[in-house]
């Protein structure tokens, strides 16, 4: 009886420490919070196209298929480094659908900005007002999001993707 | 220049601390000098630490870390105060403290040697192990490896008088129960019967005095500097100091009650073991970064794993030896319903309930997130309604037991006490219900006042009253009741009691605040030596020929690119008139003004407390 009240602290130690542990080896970032959407379903949208108005996407669009939904815009710097990797996941991995979201953008510049650096994405939807980065929880550009063939959000990553990223974390979901 | 020499210093005081552990356990030399040694190279440490301030003051920006936080236009005091304000520096100033305590502790008198020996022999292993963490991973003396003629600046919220004083006073606290550690420890491998709770009293009693200071000035400092109103907001590395003091305080209960008490010595090196294992732990949460704050200067993983490393063999070692190793010779509980030991006991067990709630709390984030990969957060609501109600009774008690009998269950003059509860209680009651009557309002002042009343009594009519310094450490337990009920009263009152205003206004408005009129004069912006600061400016009570001016605004720091924002505080000596700027909109201006009575309460209990504390380590 004695000896389990002296060895509770020990046992409460171990506890804490192996919970630290695996918290700081897991990576996690404290000053970025995991999403509130991680693990549901992709919120409810509907966009136009950047080059056709009349071009409609909507939520159930994306049903039935691997989806990479990137938020992006031409004023964003960062977005401009990971641009190129998705000219290498389109070709790595046709299968998947690549959708990209123009982030509170003057049409002309987003048009700019794809022909400049070329377009990866299947589909360009057009967010000018913010309500669809709004409802994905978008916190600062860019943002990508993998959602998996029953709609749900099963990846996010803040900030510019890396190759080292796309090969460690999102391939494997592939 | 600087830099190699604190480097240096740094390694070579390490070194010395490995040959002293050494030449005792491999080589088994009776070192003849050995407290010289120990006393050396706490002076390199210190030499170290104060190359790094030499090296901040001169702007020295060849060192990387100075380079990193320091900007030659920052007033001198920041640039001393900047030594401290970023992680590197930080540690250093921990291992610094580290030593200076092992210097003092080398000089004590009238112990056993080899019992000295072994207490310095362990501090000297926390040396290595802060020492190593500080060389490997947090290395304050990196050369820049390019060449620049400016720093980047520190980060202004940082920036204030306050805060260059309060991380040396939090970490003599913190590290000062590395030597009650180290004693304890020491007196468990030596059985030392008895002598050593004499010495671990004086030093916990230090620390503690040192972490309630610490720990005001903080949240002093997060009272006038963060302008949010209040003084406490249950952040994670408010409870982590918190914990800490808490258990601390348990500490210095026991070691004043003990009489030899098997029970109680054992309790007594679980607390010891524990305090310091809290402060090591906070140490841990705060510098890997797991927790985010004005404290987390940089996350690095592998900086948080070096600590936890840190944390877990000195606090697996000092329960292991504890497990092992029992403290001997007993004398058995002298329990009764109410005397002094059962009043500590059941005091002792409301402050670990109370420690183990809040350490709960601060990690039962970590442990969802871990689990469900989900990020919640614990707040005021769930301390409030945890911790608080369970140092009530706590509070109850200790209004009278520093009277309370060592063997037997009377309670000397206790009709006095019945009827001064009972007057007192109408009285609040009457106050309660001319005020708006709020239940935590009503139990908060009533215990606060009680255990001043009570404290009161108890002095006037057990002691006889004259002025001699031995009367002044007599009565010195009740005076730092005193104060805990004094800062109990603020507590309440500037919470419960907060009244909380908000108006839009243009230049040249008049307005109410507590019934006096208020001018809100006029905007200005000037520039300082390195920030821009927008005022508005209140004249307070117009009606009067005294008036008072307020200043509120914002700073901007043009370094780096923060803004921080300055609340504007009229101290009376019954309340605090806050006065907050907020945003600009069609040239009207959001001001919000709190009102916390009785705010100036807290600080007050918090010096007396201090005060209590420094005399009862001068007590024998």
């Amino acid at each position: 009886m004695n000896r389990i009240f002296i060895l509770t602290p020990l046992i409460t130690l171990l506890i804490i420490c192996l919970f630290s542990l695996v918290y700081l080896l897991s990576g996690k970032d404290p000053s970025k919070p995991p999403s509130a959407l991680l693990n549901k379903d992709v919120p409810i949208f509907e966009s136009s196209s950047l080059y056709n108005a009349k071009d409609k996407i909507k939520t159930k669009d994306i049903k039935n298929k691997k989806t990479l939904i990137n938020f992006f815009a031409s004023w964003c710097s960062p977005c401009k480094i990971e641009h190129p990797l998705f000219f290498e996941i389109r070709k790595k991995h046709p299968e998947l659908y690549l959708l990209g979201f123009n982030h509170k953008d003057p049409t002309s510049d987003a048009k700019k900005y794809l022909e400049d650096d070329g377009n990866p994405y299947h589909f360009v939807g057009v967010d000018s007002d913010g309500l669809i980065a709004l409802e994905f929880g978008v916190f600062g550009l860019p943002e990508t999001y993998l959602i998996n063939e029953d709609g749900m959000i099963i990846y996010k990553y803040m900030g510019p993707i890396t190759k080292h990223i796309l090969e460690n974390e999102i391939e494997p979901l592939l | 220049m600087s830099s190699l020499i604190g480097f240096l210093s740094l390694v070579f005081a390490i070194g010395i601390n490995f040959y002293l552990i050494l030449s005792r356990y491999i080589f088994k030399f009776q070192k003849q000098k050995f407290n010289f040694f120990i006393r050396f190279s706490s002076l390199l440490t210190l030499l170290s630490f104060f190359s790094l301030m030499y090296a901040y003051v001169v702007s020295d920006f060849s060192n990387y870390n100075v380079f990193q936080n320091s900007h030659s236009n920052k007033p001198l005091i920041y640039k001393i105060s900047g030594t401290w304000g970023n992680h590197e520096g930080s540690m250093l100033l921990w291992l610094c403290i580290l030593s200076v305590f092992s210097f003092f502790f080398s000089f004590t008198k009238n112990i056993d040697r080899n019992f000295q020996r072994l207490t310095l022999i362990i501090q000297s292993f926390l040396h290595i192990l802060f020492g190593l963490f500080i060389v490997f991973t947090s290395n304050p003396f990196l050369v820049n490896s390019i060449l620049v003629n400016e720093g980047l600046g520190l980060n202004p919220i940082l920036q204030d008088p306050g805060l260059a004083v309060h991380p040396p006073i939090l970490y003599a606290g913190y590290v000062g129960y590395s030597i009650v550690f180290s004693i304890a420890i020491a007196g468990l491998f030596q059985n030392t019967d008895g002598e050593w709770l004499y010495v671990a009293k004086k030093w916990s009693l230090i620390s503690w005095t040192f972490l309630t200071g610490g720990i005001a000035l903080g949240s002093y400092w997060a009272y006038y500097e963060l302008g949010w109103g209040g003084w406490w907001f249950w952040d994670p590395v408010e409870n982590i100091s918190l914990m800490p003091w808490i258990a601390g305080l348990a500490l210095v209960h026991s070691l004043m009650m003990v009489r030899g008490e098997q029970a109680i010595k054992k309790w007594i090196v679980f607390l010891s073991i524990l305090c310091f294992s809290l402060s090591v732990f906070g140490t841990f949460l705060v510098r890997s970064g797991i927790l985010t704050s004005v404290h987390s200067f940089a996350a690095d993983a592998s900086r948080g794993i070096f600590i936890l490393l840190i944390f877990f063999i000195i606090t697996g070692f000092g329960f292991l030896v504890f497990l092992l190793k029992e403290p001997k010779k007993s004398i058995a509980l002298n329990l009764l319903f109410i005397n002094k030991v059962s009043a500590l006991v059941i005091n002792n067990i409301l402050m670990i309930i109370a420690t183990l709630t809040i350490l709960l709390g601060t990690i039962y984030p970590i442990i969802i997130e871990v689990l469900y990969n989900k990020r919640i957060s614990v707040g005021g609501p769930y301390f409030n309604a945890t911790v608080i109600p369970i140092m009530i009774p706590g509070f109850l008690l200790m209004s009278i037991a520093p009277i309370l009998s060592w063997q037997t269950n009377k309670i000397q003059n206790s009709k006095k006490y019945v009827l001064g509860f009972i007057v007192l209680s109408i009285l609040v009651l009457i106050q309660s219900y001319f005020l708006d009557f709020n239940t935590w309002g009503f139990v908060g002042l009533l215990l606060g006042f009680w255990i001043i009343l009570a404290s009161i009594i108890a002095i006037f009519s057990s002691y006889k009253v004259k002025f001699s310094i031995k009367f002044i450490q007599i009565i010195n337990p009740h005076i730092a009741h005193i104060g805990v009920g004094i800062a109990i009263v603020g507590i309440t009152c500037s919470s419960v009691f907060q009244n909380e205003l908000d108006f839009n206004l243009i230049e040249g408005d008049k307005f109410k605040v507590n019934g006096k009129t208020v001018l809100f004069e006029k905007i200005e912006t000037t520039n300082q030596i390195n920030f821009q600061a927008l005022r508005g400016k209140f004249l307070f009570d117009i009606e009067k020929n005294k008036l008072k001016e307020i200043e509120v605004g914002k700073n901007y720091y043009p370094v780096s690119k923060m803004i921080t924002s300055e609340a504007g505080i009229l101290h009376q000596w019954n309340k605090d008139i806050y006065f907050i700027l907020g945003d600009q909109k069609n040239n009207e201006w959001f001001v919000k003004v709190l009102i916390n009575p009785f705010v100036s309460f807290i600080w007050f209990g918090v010096i007396i407390m201090m005060y209590s504390g420094f005399i009862a380590v001068s007590r024998r």
